[in-house]
């Protein structure tokens, strides 16, 4: 593991200005700019106008906050979200707390897309053949050729992410009946075949069930990374929660095993982790059935003959993969023992046996209808298959296709022969690229149209059968865009099709026909104005019958690992990232910057390997490798990283896009992806060799280790009643300081580190409330990131096999702060409610508040990281927050505006403050709920009650500092193996 | 003999001490604004409540500028000796959609969150910082805005506040207005 060198050579050389400054340069500028700084102050500004509105908008009022329902959509899934808006523009956004499914959470990248619509990057009017155009111009090149492909009966190619919009479906159907030629394809490059092709074939239907983790006491995840980048895993990590916090000794807990070739953060989460290669998914998992079905007498679907899982037996695959058999067993009694509480799931990118064995798990389980239920599953939207696309690619070479049109989905970067599509795309006649970036697929189209960002967007989506979710916008297209839907509309219509040209009549006279119910006692008028308030609308709507697992297609998959010989080299798998996803978010500062949960590492991708393979390689950390798969090679550093599982290397999907913020950083791994067969984020054998030179790794954290310190508390179930003690702080260490008083309020707050999964959803909150700046990769290498929440990672015990330690870290808000008595211009101070306050106008940037910080979590502005903040990323700004200067230290502030926003209205409303009003943006974000906030001096707070538990702690409390925050120690519930070994 | 550097210096710190002292300029700025609007007439002859057009200082830190509409209120009904004005700078601007661009009388630094619902809703007049506004013909500024000015009525808000008020303090601590 490489470690920051304590002091760097060349601290003071902006990123963006490389010639030395001159210690004589610096103070003439200083002093210059110093006296302007001082005349200017003394006139009276005459620049400020107040611009008022000529009408103004009924709902608005300047300097209050309004919020709006939404939905956006990314893949498969539809999250529904709470924005806020100030003074009409969009600022901050969280989980629609209405939401049936998500609950006031959502994912950290939904949350980062409020950068996303101000991104200075996106397109803003259309081109044609290269040259800024205009929409007619556009339309007077594309509707002439649709006519002719329309007149020829030649195909028209329509490519687009996942239609899982009912109306768009049915914009998509209308510009079908107009050109008859038009095949549309859905592409979601991040979302695996196999699992939905091994859901076809087990059940006959590719629908998606939903996973309830909430109702599971056993959990078995291979490969599974569902509380990180699955589908799901916001209502997962909260369901997740509900069974990892017990109040005293003694009370139940659920079991998380993860056997799993990376250390994913679900793995980081786990009871017992195993590490284990991809291939060696389906044969553990058929011998826990056989062990199942042998020993605790649990009987086999129809269809699926006990000599089919006969090669499988739990010593055997014990003895073949190297693992602890003893484990094994304790799992295969667990899994008995929980019966339908537990669930099984197998990651999207394994390969299709594995998804067999685990749905032949649950199905013995009668999990199914419990755990997983697809009852109101929505019909599975059509995605195409990789190898699809790869006939898609050789068709569109051949000339095939009239036109193609290219929506959302980003296929010269996001294939695994993104060059070849691209190559590809000059055989047809018209291509034509609707999107918000000038990407990979833009560049080489004829016609490109920039379309609106989802919140300038109206739409709808069915999540599942039962549930209708509504987009609105919540600002006018900020530039010439128009939304993909009203392009085709337009097209449609310019061909004669008798449809609304605009979208959102169209979306409105649709709902009006089909979804409104007939006799319904509410005018069609409110039905719909209520649905777009709620975000989201229940449905009745009748189950689906259960589905019947397939045992033959079990048997033949049982077969397939059977007869699969270990392959001899190095096992590659590939899954989305946790914060880039399919790349779409390339451009996004934020998640570029958000460190991976597990490795710390950002801006860019690796190849995670075990040590034991670096070391016969002869690599290490940052030294390039080059991986070869399918003919195609690409370049990584190395990430030595613990709990990999030894001959299995992992690489992140998502990076590598061309231009924008990541600066060239990062490689493109969907090159590596098969196109052939059903499981493209498996290879069973690639090729890794060095590849001469090094990327040093960008972390936010470079040492893993406790050395011994008691800064965290990992504890087992087990040791809980002994290490159960009084609440912490409640017995101080002696002060010469004058004891404090609270009159009215003081803030505190919990963290239970044991529903803590993480994720880094804070993170991004903090960033998007506080006006965090984004510094780039050379400042992060320098450890100088910004983030206010800092996501600690320790790694304990076993170093090939480590379990892991995650503790959020930000201001503790001590009572009595080592930074405050060292400030020399008394910029750091207490506030009468406990705050540890920083004063930016004040603060002369001196740093000793930082370097006085026992846990390290003052940021200093080096360079003036806002002033590349430009027009209109500036509209991302909260307007509440103060935008930090260069010189300036920050830190977390406990979200200080909320709080006196919240104790102001409270105040103004005559009533005293209730207890969960005021959320800081980590707090309100957290899909654990795992941050409590509140006035402590209100025993009757969450928490006061909190604070009060038996696994409480302070961290570093012999320091005397009498932190605000305490953490509750994190409980594990690990596999109690018995003893005399294994028996199948 | 007195060195000429000590001169220059001694001599620059005077001038620029003399010309920096914050009542010379903070006090007194009246800037004309884009149309000649007098609070003179509306809110003193005519005794309009500053709430009916600043409508948000009970709810909202900032008491809001009206919005060019809002004049259309009266003067709907109410014309003027010189018929033409209304015309020119009202309906002219909102059938065009131009707003008005009103120069800020009190320009606070952006560190600064001054809340309007702390003090409206305490009881506090408009006129303890605004000045007697319904006398103006052109609003002009009456009170330094530097900290200093904030905190003698933070720290005894009783000579301001209407009596009988229960307030005996205002806060002082730096996260009440700076964040």
């Amino acid at each position: 593991m490489d470690r920051r060198p304590e002091f760097v050579t060349d601290p003071v050389t902006p990123p963006t200005e490389r010639e030395p400054v001159s210690r004589r340069r610096f103070l003439s500028l200083v002093g210059a700019s110093a006296a302007l700084a001082a005349t200017a102050a003394c006139v009276p500004a005459d620049s400020d106008t107040i611009v008022a509105y000529t009408k103004k908008p009924d709902d608005v009022v300047p300097g209050v906050a309004n919020y709006y329902a939404s939905t956006y959509q990314e893949g498969l899934e539809a999250y529904g979200v709470l924005v806020k808006a100030r003074e009409g523009r969009p600022i901050h956004i969280d989980g629609n707390d209405e939401h049936p499914v998500y609950r006031g959470k959502t994912s950290l990248r939904a949350q980062a897309e409020t950068i996303g619509l101000y991104d200075p990057e996106r397109l803003r009017a259309p081109r044609v053949a290269g040259k800024a155009s205009s929409w007619k111009a556009a339309d007077a090149r594309v509707v002439p050729a649709l006519k002719a492909a329309a007149a020829g009966g030649k195909p028209v190619l329509l490519l687009t992410a996942a239609a899982i919009s009912p109306s768009r479906r049915a914009v998509i159907a209308d510009l079908k009946r107009a050109v008859p030629g038009l095949q549309h394809v859905a592409w979601e490059p991040a979302v695996s075949a196999s699992e939905r092709t091994a859901r076809q074939a087990l059940y006959g239907d590719a629908a998606a069930p939903r996973a309830y983790v909430d109702r599971a006491t056993v959990i078995l995840a291979f490969d599974a990374d569902f509380m990180g980048g699955m589908e799901g895993a916001v209502p997962a990590i909260a369901g997740f929660a509900e069974h990892r916090q017990p109040t005293r000794p003694g009370q139940p807990m659920s079991r998380l095993y993860a056997l799993e070739s990376r250390l994913s953060l679900t793995g980081s989460k786990a009871d017992t982790r195993v590490p284990l290669r991809p291939s060696a998914a389906a044969p553990v998992a058929f011998a826990l059935a056989n062990a199942l079905h042998a020993r605790h007498a649990v009987p086999l679907p129809a269809g699926l003959d006990a000599s089919v899982l006969a090669p499988f037996t739990l010593s055997g695959v014990a003895r073949q993969y190297a693992l602890d058999g003893a484990v094994l067993s304790a799992l295969a009694d667990d899994l008995a023992g929980a019966a339908r509480s537990a669930l099984v799931l197998a990651g999207p990118s394994l390969p299709v046996e594995a998804h067999a064995a685990a749905a032949l798990l649950n199905t013995m389980l009668d999990a199914e209808g419990h755990t997983l239920d697809a009852a109101y599953a929505a019909d599975a939207a059509p995605l195409t298959t990789p190898a699809e696309m790869a006939a898609i690619t050789r068709d569109l070479g051949a000339g095939k296709y009239a036109a193609a049109i290219f929506w959302e989905a980003n296929p010269s970067y996001a294939v695994a022969d993104g060059a070849g599509f691209g190559a590809a795309m000059a055989h047809a006649p018209l291509t034509v690229r609707m999107g918000l970036h000038d990407d990979e697929t833009a560049s080489r189209c004829d016609v490109v149209l920039p379309v609106n960002h989802w919140l300038e967007s109206w739409n709808d989506f069915e999540p599942s059968a039962d549930l209708l979710a509504v987009q609105q916008p919540l600002i006018r297209p900020l530039y010439d865009t128009r939304q993909g839907e009203e392009i085709l509309l337009g097209w449609a219509r310019a061909l004669g099709a008798p449809v609304e040209a605009d979208y959102r009549t169209y979306l409105m006279a649709r709902w009006q026909r089909e979804v409104y119910p007939k006799g319904a006692p509410v005018t069609f008028d409110r039905y719909w104005t209520a649905a777009v308030h709620d975000g989201a609308l229940r449905r009745d709507a009748k189950p689906r019958a259960a589905r019947v697992l397939r045992g033959d297609a079990v048997a033949a998959a049982a077969r397939t690992a059977a007869a699969a010989k270990p392959g001899a080299g190095l096992e590659l798998l590939l899954a989305p990232d946790v914060r880039l996803w399919d790349g779409r978010y390339g451009n996004n500062g934020w998640l570029q910057e958000l460190p991976e949960p597990v490795t710390k590492v950002c801006w860019g991708n690796n190849l995670a390997m075990s040590s034991a393979d670096a070391a016969a390689l002869g690599v290490t950390d940052g030294d390039l490798v080059s991986v070869s798969a399918g003919g195609r090679e690409v370049k990584l550093p190395v990430l030595v990283q613990p709990g990999q599982a030894p001959g299995a290397v992992f690489a992140a999907l998502g990076f590598g896009r061309v231009g924008g913020v990541s600066g060239g950083r990062g490689a493109n791994t969907f090159a590596l992806a098969a196109d052939d067969g059903s499981a493209p984020f498996h290879r069973a054998e690639v090729k890794v060799r060095r590849a001469g030179g090094r990327e040093p790794l960008v972390r936010t954290q470079t040492e893993f280790g406790l050395h011994g310190r008691e800064l965290t508390a990992l504890w087992t179930l087990e040791e809980y009643g002994k290490k159960a003690g009084p609440p912490a702080g409640s017995k101080p260490l002696p002060t010469l300081n004058d004891p404090l008083e609270w009159p009215d309020h003081k803030w505190a707050m919990t963290i239970d580190l044991s529903t803590c999964v993480g994720c880094g959803g804070c993170e991004i909150a903090c960033q998007s409330e506080n006006n965090v700046p984004v510094v780039g990769p050379e400042q992060v290498g320098r450890g100088r990131t910004m983030h206010w929440i800092r996501g600690d990672v320790y790694y304990v015990g076993d170093g090939e096999n480590p379990r892991v330690a995650h503790q959020p870290m930000l201001c503790q808000q001590c009572d009595d702060a080592p930074c405050e008595p060292v400030c020399p211009v008394a910029a750091t101070q207490h506030s009468a409610d406990g705050l540890n306050e920083q004063i930016y106008n004040r603060c002369i940037g001196v740093r000793y508040c930082a370097a006085n910080c026992p846990y390290m979590v003052r940021r200093f502005n080096f360079f003036d990281y806002t002033s590349t903040i430009t027009d209109p990323l500036d509209l991302a700004f909260n307007p509440e927050v103060t935008v930090r200067p260069r010189g300036v230290m920050e830190k977390c502030t406990f979200c200080v505006q909320r709080i006196r926003n919240g104790v102001q209205i409270a105040k103004d409303e005559g009533r005293a403050l209730r207890d969960g009003e005021i959320q800081p943006a980590c707090a309100a974000a957290c899909p654990a709920n795992a941050i409590v906030f509140g006035d402590i001096t209100d025993r009757t707070s969450r928490v006061a009650r909190a604070a009060q538990s038996d696994r409480g702690f302070k961290v570093l409390e012999d320091l005397g500092v009498r932190p605000a925050i305490t953490y509750l120690a994190e409980l594990r519930n690990p596999a109690a193996p018995k003893t005399g070994g294994i028996h199948d | 003999m007195v060195p000429i550097g000590v001169t220059c210096v001694v001599g620059t710190m005077l001038v620029v001490g003399w010309g920096a002292q914050p009542q010379r300029f903070v006090r007194g700025y009246a800037p004309a604004q884009p149309i000649p609007f007098s609070h003179k007439v509306h809110a003193g002859a005519n005794r309009i409540p500053c709430e009916y057009c600043h409508t948000n200082p009970e709810r909202s830190r900032d008491a809001s500028v009206p919005a060019v509409q809002t004049c259309m209120n009266c003067h709907r009904a109410i014309t003027m000796a010189d018929s033409n004005y209304i015309k020119q700078n009202v309906i002219a601007r909102l059938a065009s959609d131009t707003a008005l661009a009103w120069k800020r009388i009190y320009d606070l630094p952006d560190h600064v969150y001054f809340d309007h619902r702390a003090h409206v809703n305490v009881g506090l007049q408009c006129q303890v910082c605004h000045g007697e506004v319904q006398t103006m013909d052109v609003v002009s500024r009456v009170m330094n805005t530097r900290m200093g000015e904030c905190l003698i009525c933070h720290r005894d808000p009783r000579p301001y506040l209407p009596a009988g008020s229960a307030v005996t303090q205002g806060p002082t601590e730096c996260t009440a207005c700076h964040r």
